[in-house]
């Protein structure tokens, strides 16, 4: 067999785990048990690590359901590289002795993988790439929905217009750019004797937050191998000369309900936001704000200030427009070009002191009173609501 | 550090005929400019003139960039007829100033000032690109150095250039009048604010309505009761195919009972005389069904879009006889017919597929506002420090005496002055203010301009008392019905003048800008001698939120303005006066119910109504207004 | 110039979606024939990238792609932008249906034809496949360098080293700005945030004068216009086309997507019970499914 096992290409930022290799993990060890259990195999799935002091995301790996892991620790792999990284797990994949030494049953004619995955983000694409260019192999990116099954094909070009069986076989579906459709992906091998070729492994690059990670299990048993990598000089003269943390990204296009809050929080700011972080809370809302917020108007303590007060959460013509299902404005007057931001939400509430405040013109629900009075009977009102359900 | 000959501070009209004049003299000058592309902050009401003085020469645009600005400038259309209507209601006066309008005028024409500056642009940056300078757009100087007697011109986007001179062409708001203390910041009573709407009509549409032909065009003045009192009035130009309509008022007027720009306009636009002037066939989308699932919503919306786009597009070829004979020639259409049947089809589409339905309003294409100088009270007497030389609008030159409104040719006539004093201090490499400003101040004062707008042209003012005869004078105020049969009467000319100048002009420039004049007498004329217009359709101006939502402004995430003191009644007036709205009135004590002033720089058109009473500069390069018309 | 730098950019012809020039089918998928061609939005902005070459380095640029013989429209596109030297165009029916791989190995093969080439410039990816691999994957097969998600960079020409800013989102937590050289010779796909910057009055002038350049030349576009069919550049044609590709889209399915619904109702007061009945209106809202 020259082809087995799932491999999946772990993440992580400076030993930071990223929530997609649990996920990646999850979907691997599900579709591997029914994969092993439908074709009495016993594949495994083995990530990689790669990083500097990054043993103890091997644990933490295996309790996430890898069978095992393959890591190399090594100050020059700290932070991602391309060119390297694509070299090692190159060498790490189609090298059948450290294989066979993770996964026992490996086959004497082991090759290559029979799956991978990668993690559809800004490392993840470039490196699916690079890699399945060097093991000349197919990838499918942006993958949110898969399933292992066998099929008949009949294709001009791979099957000569025969119907050829295809076992196996990984169907990947990624949405394309209009989001209404679904596209299937398959890596298949050329079985037209013309142009015969195999192709392994099939890969695809997971979308982040798609798929449940498993129940981390601390009694799962995994086997741990180490790889020593090697570097070449011209590897050597790639080198990071400084990374910088920016200011997180609020996805506020993405969420179905925002709630906004403005000038009005100014009498206790750090009490009123906290209770804006609980209406948020329980409608799973994203937080917004009002663009003068953006300068940090208010004293208030160091977290509150760099999770709230930043240009990533304004609404408007400077910040961003928006059409959430539910829009809650909260102590916003109703500038033009706030209006400008949010006009096109589905269903809009204020709460306001100011019964004369612009905002009342582009709300459904305009509730008069001041926030601190009506945040917490709101909140309580919805508390219950859901509680009873 | 790079070095340059001059460096041109503002990119309008003026700082790109300065750069075309300079070029030709073979100087190496660099246009400084914040907005992108270059020329794109700049407004005009407006019309381009030029003129023919018996004692002096001007520099006429013509002058400045040779035979093809004649034939191949973007011209709108030649302004050959000028009228003045006094309203009041639905009843109209007009007068026939067009003699007025052709004193001294070689010719006038209607002007859009964002693609009348990328044809300056392209010229001079081809004049220029042969001596090495050229154009730097987006760039905004945030101050001027002097360093070892060299002088380096700083610039937020880039690394600081030396020249050997500065031409300060940027306008009213000229930030180069305070860094360099040439000035200070322009007096309210001094200045006008100005709002216009570019409205869009199609050409034949024009052509007939206003009874003109072969790209003829016409101007008309409004005074009356259109200003809620307040001295100024209101202009309507025919362009190719779009009206230039608006008002400018007295800024200090407008401080003393503030009112939102855009409530005056839209009480202009309502008058019937205006209102039939602009009206148009406008499509009428309705809401659509929120109840259908969302890919037929954007389906929906997607399909209404396009097929909107080739109605508009069909009907502007169709009312268009250059157009349409060019589509024809290109081979889109066989004939007349075919697209007046297409026409047709896509309008019945619309109708029945799309529920659209047409009705009568005008379609609106740019809301902009702008401060504008009134040369005769705002002009700088020294246009000149050390090095540097001010132009046009900066220099506080623009010309409004009664209906004589003019800005662009003085501009550019001030900066082939400047360029001569330049090229001669380049001569001598002496840019001291005694070789290089005292001379161009010298030009200066022997240019006609500076002359009308310290004295009253009696010539002209002949001509238009003469076109008001036919209006009856017992209505008018005693002093200015002497004035009038006084300046009348050929005869007694001489004794005119004479008691004029006893009168110093400025009390004839109370005579002439008077509310009198401006609104109570041409309310009398309407009502009494005026015809009736009636409105016959009802208009629907955009709201406030959709005319700024339509510009294009990028905010600078820092502010560019900040206020002074928040509690002056200047200020406070700005929560009204700001054409975008971007002063409030915030409630900062709920106790005392104190409020205050507040300033959301974001939406900020840099009208400069604010600048007085405010540390007012130009956003950072490409950022702020970019006007598509001007 | 003994001093200056080869670069090759990497373009493709992709539908414009924007309103009022897209057109869609009834089932909500690209109707292809109604809607026209563009140079997509991202090979602009390799464009871009290009050209900032050409004004700090004085750069040599030859733009390549892989289409039909009408591709050309994108090309002249893209030479407006860079003012590029030469355009290339692979074109051969061997090289249809290609993925990201097949098309790889087809512009690697045509970059090679290229003479010595020091930087190649590709987008982050195509409006309509979207994978973003054609690049690093032309990369790995020409054995240069890559970076991925660059913001801004400049060129040492002397020790031949490429400095680069990367933007890197970390899942939407928050995103990572590296600074990191590398060797020539190298490939760089541009973030979507790339932004070049000019520094000096002089560049701003060179700017000007090369875009004007640009956009003559564009309009004789033809003279530096070349068709390379598989023959002229001696692809293996295992290693194209469809036989040269491991993936191919199986099938294309509608996405279920439930019904939207919205009510408009207007409540004013803040007593107790219609508060109550908003908090069933907001749970609703945030409830419902689509």
């Amino acid at each position: 067999m020259k082809y087995q096992h799932l491999f999946v290409c772990f993440e992580h930022d400076d030993g930071h785990p990223l929530s997609v290799s649990f996920e990646m993990l999850g979907e691997a060890r599900r579709l591997m048990n029914d994969f092993n259990k439908k074709y009495s195999l016993d594949e495994k799935v083995i990530t990689i690590i790669l990083g500097h002091n990054i043993r103890s995301l091997c644990n933490e790996a295996i309790e996430a359901g890898a069978d095992a892991v393959i890591f190399s620790d090594h100050p020059e792999l700290r932070y991602p590289k391309i060119v390297i990284d694509t070299k090692i797990i190159s060498s790490i994949v189609r090298d059948r002795k450290i294989v066979s030494e993770a996964a026992q049953n490996t086959s004497p004619d082991y090759v290559k993988p029979r799956y991978m995955f990668f993690g559809a983000d800004s490392i993840g694409r470039h490196l699916s790439s690079t890699v399945l260019a060097e093991l000349e192999s197919g990838l499918a990116s942006d993958v949110n929905k898969l399933i292992i099954d066998d099929v008949m094909i009949t294709h001009e070009h791979k099957t000569k217009g025969k119907a050829e069986k295809y076992e196996k076989t990984l169907f990947m579906y990624r949405p394309d750019f209009s989001g209404f459709l679904w596209t299937q992906i398959l890596c298949l091998d050329n079985k037209n004797p013309e142009i015969s070729r195999e192709y392994s492994p099939q890969a695809g690059s997971i979308i982040p937050g798609v798929f449940p990670p498993i129940k981390k299990d601390a009694s799962r048993k995994g086997k741990i191998v180490e790889y020593e990598p090697t570097f070449s000089g011209r590897d050597l003269k790639i080198r990071i000369t400084k990374r910088e943390v920016l200011k997180s990204e609020i996805p506020l296009e993405e969420k179905k309900a925002v709630v906004a809050f403005g000038r009005g929080i100014k009498d206790s700011p750090e009490t009123n936001i906290r209770l804006i972080e609980q209406l948020a809370k329980q409608l799973d809302a994203e937080v917004a704000i009002s663009l003068p917020l953006s300068k940090q108007p208010y004293k208030v303590s160091e977290s509150i200030k760099s999770t709230y007060f930043i240009p990533a959460r304004v609404v408007g013509t400077s910040g961003k427009k928006i059409s959430p299902k539910l829009y809650i404005a909260i102590g916003i007057s109703g500038a033009v070009q706030h209006i400008v931001g949010m006009k096109e939400s589905d269903f809009v509430v204020s709460i306001n002191s100011d019964l004369n405040a612009p905002i009342k013109d582009e709300s459904d629900v305009f509730i008069h009173g001041r926030l601190e009075d009506v945040l917490p009977a709101l909140i309580d009102s919805i508390g219950k609501l859901k509680g009873g359900k | 550090m790079e070095k340059y000959d001059v460096a041109i501070i503002g990119g309008g009209s003026a700082g790109l005929a300065a750069l075309k004049e300079l070029s030709k003299l073979g100087l190496q000058a660099v246009v400084l400019e914040a907005g992108k592309p270059v020329g794109s902050k700049n407004v005009t009401g407006g019309i381009l003139y030029s003129k023919t003085y018996p004692n002096a020469k001007v520099n006429n645009v013509e002058d400045v960039y040779g035979d093809s600005f004649l034939s191949d400038a973007p011209l709108e259309r030649k302004i050959t007829k000028y009228y003045l209507n006094a309203v009041s209601g639905n009843k109209a006066y007009t007068v026939d100033l067009t003699e007025a309008h052709n004193y001294l005028t070689n010719y006038a024409y209607s002007v859009l000032m964002a693609k009348m500056n990328k044809w300056f642009a392209k010229h001079a940056e081809e004049e220029a690109a042969r001596v090495g300078g050229g154009i730097v757009s987006g760039v905004h100087v945030s101050n001027i150095d002097r360093q070892n007697g060299k002088t380096i011109v700083e610039i937020d986007e880039l690394d600081p250039i030396e020249v050997s001179a500065i031409i300060a062409a940027d306008g009213v708001n000229s930030e180069t009048a305070l860094i360099t203390g040439a000035r200070q910041k322009l007096e309210p009573e001094s200045l006008y604010q100005g709002v216009k709407s570019v409205v869009r009509l199609p050409e034949d549409i024009i052509d007939e309505r206003y009874d003109l032909k072969d790209g003829e065009g016409i101007a008309h003045l409004f005074a009356g009761d259109i200003s809620r009192g307040h001295n100024g009035g209101g202009f309507l130009y025919t362009n190719r195919d779009t009206l230039s309509v608006g008002v400018v008022y007295h800024l200090d007027s407008l401080i003393k009972s503030p009112i939102e720009p855009y409530i005056l306009l839209d009480s202009f636009l309502r008058i019937p005389l205006v209102g039939n002037y602009i009206k148009d066939e406008v499509p009428f989308v309705k809401e659509i069904d929120r109840d259908l699932p969302k890919e037929d919503q954007l389906r929906t919306k997607f399909g209404t879009s396009k097929l909107l786009k080739s109605w508009e597009e069909l009907r502007y070829t169709y009312y268009s006889k250059t157009a349409k004979s060019n589509a024809i020639k290109q081979g889109f259409y066989k004939d007349d017919e075919e697209i007046r049947n297409r026409l047709q089809e896509t309008r019945k589409q619309l109708e029945e597929k799309f529920g659209v339905s047409f009705i009568t309003n005008y379609v609106e294409l740019e809301y902009a506002a702008k401060i504008v100088p009134d040369g005769k009270r705002a002009m700088m007497e020294k246009p000149y420090k050390d090095n540097v030389l001010f132009v046009g609008d900066a220099a506080g030159r623009g010309v409004f005496v009664g209906t004589r409104i003019e800005g662009i040719n003085i501009g550019i006539d001030d900066v082939a002055r400047a360029a001569r004093a330049i090229a001669r201090a380049k001569e001598r490499n002496d840019f001291s203010e005694q070789y290089l400003g005292k001379y161009y101040g010298q030009l200066i004062e022997e240019s006609p301009y500076t002359n009308d707008l310290r004295n009253v042209d009696f010539e002209y003012m002949r001509i238009f008392v003469n076109a008001c005869r036919d209006i009856p004078t017992d209505s008018l105020n005693l002093f200015l019905r002497l004035g009038f049969a006084l300046l009348s009467k050929a005869s007694v000319q001489d004794l005119a003048k004479g008691i004029a100048k006893m009168l110093d002009q400025r009390t004839l420039l109370y005579l002439i800008e008077s509310n009198e004049a401006y609104v109570k007498i041409p309310i009398e004329i309407a009502e009494k001698i005026g015809r009736t217009v009636e409105r016959d359709y009802e208009i629907k101006p955009p709201s406030i939120e959709d005319r700024i939502a339509k510009i294009k402004i990028s905010d600078d995430p820092e502010p560019h303005i900040k206020i002074i003191d928040p509690d002056t009644k200047f200020i406070k007036s700005m929560v009204h006066l700001c054409p975008t709205q971007c002063y409030i009135m915030e409630l900062i004590d709920k106790e005392s119910f104190k409020s205050q002033v507040v300033l959301q720089h974001e939406g900020c058109i840099e009208c400069g109504t604010c600048s007085k009473e405010t540390d007012w500069k130009h956003p950072k390069g490409e950022k702020g207004v970019v006007y598509e018309y001007g | 110039m003994g001093n200056s730098i080869n670069v090759a950019v990497m373009i493709k012809l992709e539908p414009d979606l924007s309103e009022g020039n897209v057109s869609y089918n009834p089932d909500g998928t690209l109707n292809r024939s109604q809607t026209r061609s563009i140079l997509g939005a991202h090979s602009a902005i390799a464009s871009r990238a290009a050209f900032y070459s050409k004004v700090l380095y004085d750069s040599n640029i030859k733009v390549c792609t892989m289409g039909p013989p009408t591709t050309d429209v994108a090309l002249r596109q893209s030479m407006e932008i860079c003012n590029a030297d030469e355009l290339h165009l692979y074109s051969d029916r061997m090289f249809a249906g290609a993925d990201t791989l097949g098309t790889a190995e087809t512009i690697k093969t045509g970059i090679e034809r290229m003479g010595s080439i020091d930087l190649v410039i590709s987008g982050h990816r195509a409006a309509d496949g979207e994978t973003g691999q054609t690049g690093p994957q032309a990369a790995w097969k020409l054995g240069f360098n890559f970076l991925g998600n660059v913001i801004d960079y400049n060129i040492d020409i002397e020790t031949r080293t490429l400095h680069a800013k990367r933007l890197i989102e970390m899942q939407g937590l928050y995103n990572v700005l590296e600074e990191i050289e590398c060797p020539l010779p190298i490939l760089i796909a541009v973030d979507p945030s790339y932004k070049e910057r000019y520094t000096t009055v002089s560049q701003r002038l060179k700017y000007v004068r090369l875009q004007k350049e640009a956009a003559s030349r564009a309009q004789n576009y033809k003279q530096f216009f070349k068709i390379w069919t598989a023959k002229d550049l001696g692809v293996d044609p295992k290693y194209v086309g469809l036989p040269g590709s491991p993936t191919i889209v199986y099938k294309v399915e509608r996405i279920p997507k439930a019904k939207a619904s919205r009510k408009a109702i207007v409540i004013d007061s803040s007593s107790a019970d219609e508060l109550n009945d908003l908090g069933k209106k907001i749970l609703e809202m945030v409830n419902s499914k689509g």
